[in-house]
């Protein structure tokens, strides 16, 4: 181990301070009053790779990095005379090239009288690498900790267990209107208005003796005051420290009057909206209801004539001798059924007339698709078209508005009888189709045998105002696809393969109440 | 009305107005028989009795104009009263051009549908009437000769015996004898009634004979 450590032959006496100076942790080298060195322990030269002669003079210094040694240098100078204590840190090339960081004393020996040399200087270099790297790094950490705590736009505010604040940021005063040198010592309840106070009192005493949580740390809403008196909203969450045995609570409180106002501002707007559209749907309701007064017309008619027809013939059933009381009883029970059967579809055109903006309900595709069909039925046939239903079996209710969906379903058919009415393509047919292609989504299809669509007007179908009819006001296929879309579905069209149109809807299901 | 050798039959798709219809008809004593489809109609076997058809226009398979259409065509001859549930100018005007008795609009009120059923049975029975006539008339033709229809055809063109027997190169006297056979074949009560049957049974004279002073 020691292979180089001697290089000059001193007295015994010498050995002594060698062997003692070979157990330092630390880099050493003990330097003569001339400036030769007088020798390194092994820990110096394994580190450095140098052996004494290359220390000899100011040969050791080279060692020091060279962004360190021009301050090293000059310190070392301004305590060579006076003769003090040194002690500066810097960087040492290790025997591989790097550098590791030294904290390098100075030292003066004195030597044993008799051996009558000059005091000797010792340099002893402690690493300090890994201490430096941990200080480096928390101060980073603790700098930018700092930074987040006074750029942030939220006031932090500390207090103590005795629930005096111990710290606010810069936005402290922002928020409150308290320099944040103001708040310190006060106690917390300061920062809210009085019906707050005792009761934030009684929840903190209750939790520095019970320890348990009564409120979300992670986000609560609640009053605070600033410091002109004005109460706002803000939204509180908050941590603990303990530090020597006590608690320190650390508070992030964020004005969100701001932002409950844009809330309130778009949760009208959205109202508005709705009542726009609501008011825009039901009116094309209304005039697609008007194309269709034949068939409601015709479907009311039905069992009107039942229930005349029967009426007229318990009545002579009844007078014919002897009465034949089984007879008009059927018919009187015909009558009854007949008159169920219309006050059901003036229901059912009442509802689609109704001026509601939204009615989440539970609804059955299929049944909605019968019913619709049943309004547009009379229609059909009178333009010669056939209405056919493809009804997927067992599928699931859909939360929703009834009348609504209705309405889509109503255009999409009336689209399609309109779109066949003046082409002379045979068959003319409409088929509605209902399925369940995955089992979170219902699909429905409108298919029909008309002219299709055209490639050029494919992106423009659902834009406002874009009508192929004469008399169209192009609002059916947005309205269609804004109530699809407030169902969280989607609408599309393509061409059938056959020719013809096809116009597909997917709805999710779910709850209604989602 | 009571006559039990009529019946009206009825099509219509909805059940609760051709049950109606039906015992309407039935509590006037008039045998009603319920259909709910125009292809139904045309399948069943019906009855040979003095018939009509009430039909409702918007029909499932195939409207109640079609069938009156196809009816026509396939030579039934059968009344039909329109019913529908909403008027339609148009479509009325159709259906009585093609020979329908009447056309009404749901709700009709009694009379009229009884009204309306008188007439149309009256009328199938007056088809019927001469459709069995004209059976009788060409049995009776039937049983004439060769010889005899010639005589008939040149008879009722209103040419005497005298110019028959020139015609058909024979003697007056044999005309005579033929002439007497085809009356009483025929049932003839006189020349005026054979002309008459002659019409009915559409009989055209000759070619060269048309032409008579």
């Amino acid at each position: 181990m020691a292979v180089q450590t001697q290089t000059s032959k001193e007295g015994s006496e010498g050995l002594d301070l060698r062997d003692l100076i070979e157990t330092i942790p630390a880099l050493v080298l003990c330097v003569l009053p001339d400036g030769l060195v007088e020798f390194t322990n092994c820990a110096w030269q394994e580190y450095t790779g140098c052996s004494v002669q290359q220390a000899n003079g100011t040969g050791w210094q080279t060692a020091i990095h060279p962004s360190d040694v021009a301050a090293f240098i000059d310190e070392w100078n301004a305590t060579l005379a006076s003769g003090i204590h040194f002690a500066a840190e810097a960087r040492l090339r290790r025997a591989d090239g790097e550098y590791r960081w030294f904290l390098i004393r100075k030292a003066l020996a004195i030597a044993p009288a008799r051996t009558g040399s000059a005091l000797r200087t010792l340099i002893a270099c402690e690493d300090i690498n890994d201490r430096k790297q941990a200080q480096a790094q928390l101060q980073q950490t603790e700098d930018s900790h700092r930074l987040v705590v006074e750029t942030a736009s939220d006031a932090i505010v500390s207090m103590d267990d005795n629930g005096a604040i111990v710290f606010a940021n810069p936005a402290a005063q922002r928020v409150f209107g308290y320099e944040p040198s103001e708040l310190i010592g006060k106690p917390l309840t300061v920062l809210m208005p009085e019906f707050m106070r005792k009761r934030h009192e009684a929840g903190f005493t209750r939790y520095l003796t019970t320890a348990q949580r009564h409120i979300n740390w992670q986000g609560t809403e609640f009053t605070a005051l600033r410091k002109n008196g004005e109460e706002f909203p803000a939204e509180l969450s908050f941590g603990e420290l303990t530090r020597d045995g006590h608690k320190v609570f650390t508070g992030f409180i964020r004005d969100i009057g701001a932002r409950k106002q844009a809330e309130d501002r778009w949760k009208e707007a959205q109202r508005a909206l709705q009542m726009t559209q609501a008011e825009l749907a039901h009116v094309t309701r209304v005039v697609t209801m008007n194309e269709l007064t034949a068939s409601i017309a015709h479907e009311v008619n039905q069992p009107l004539a039942a229930i005349i027809a029967s009426g007229d013939s318990c009545t002579a059933w009844l007078a014919s001798v002897p009465p034949n009381l089984d007879k008009a009883r059927a018919a009187a029970n015909r009558v009854i059924q007949a008159a169920k059967q219309a006050s059901e579809i003036v229901r059912r055109v009442r509802a689609v007339f109704k001026k509601t903006p939204s009615d989440a309900a539970s609804v059955d595709i299929n049944e909605l698709i019968q019913e619709t069909i049943s309004f547009v039925d009379y229609e059909a046939k009178r333009k010669n078209i056939s209405l056919r239903a493809n009804l997927g079996v067992g599928l699931p209710t859909i939360g929703g508005d009834r009348v609504q969906l209705q309405q889509v379903l109503l255009n999409l058919m009336m689209n399609g009888i309109e779109c066949m009415a003046d082409c002379d393509r045979e068959p003319k047919r409409i088929l509605i189709h209902s399925s369940l292609p995955n089992s979170g989504e219902l699909l429905v299809s409108v298919a029909d045998t008309g002219p299709g669509i055209d490639a050029e007007n494919a992106n423009r179908l659902f834009a406002p105002f874009f009508t192929t009819k004469p008399q169209g006001i192009g609002m059916g296929l947005p309205i269609c696809r804004s109530i699809i879309e407030a169902h969280s579905g989607r609408i599309w069209a393509e061409n059938n393969g056959s020719g013809g149109a096809a116009f597909h809807f997917m709805l999710p299901i779910k709850a209604p109440s989602e | 009305m009571s006559d039990p050798e009529c019946i009206v039959f009825i099509v219509d798709d909805d059940s609760l107005v051709r049950d109606s219809v039906a015992d309407l008809l039935v509590s006037a004593g008039v045998a009603a028989q319920t259909f709910g489809s125009a292809t139904d109609f045309i399948r069943a076997e019906r009855p040979d009795v003095s018939a009509c058809l009430i039909l409702d226009v918007e029909l499932p398979d195939l409207s109640g104009l079609d069938l009156q259409t196809d009816l026509t065509k396939s030579g039934i001859e059968i009344p039909i009263i329109f019913l529908t549930g909403h008027g339609d100018i148009p479509k009325s005007v159709r259906a009585m051009k093609a020979g329908a008795v009447e056309f009404l609009t749901k709700p009709f009120r009694k009379e009229e549908l009884i009204d309306a059923v008188r007439q149309a049975l009256a009328r199938d029975g007056e088809i019927r009437k001469q459709r069995s006539e004209n059976l009788k008339l060409r049995d009776r033709l039937g049983t004439l000769t060769p010889r005899e229809r010639q005589v008939l055809a040149l008879v009722v063109t209103g040419l005497l015996n005298k110019q028959i027997a020139g015609e058909l190169g024979t003697t007056e006297l044999t005309i005579k004898v033929h002439r007497g056979r085809v009356m009483r074949k025929m049932k003839a009560a006189s020349l005026a009634d054979l002309v008459r049957m002659a019409g009915k049974l559409n009989l055209s004279p000759p070619p060269s004979y048309t032409k008579v002073e």
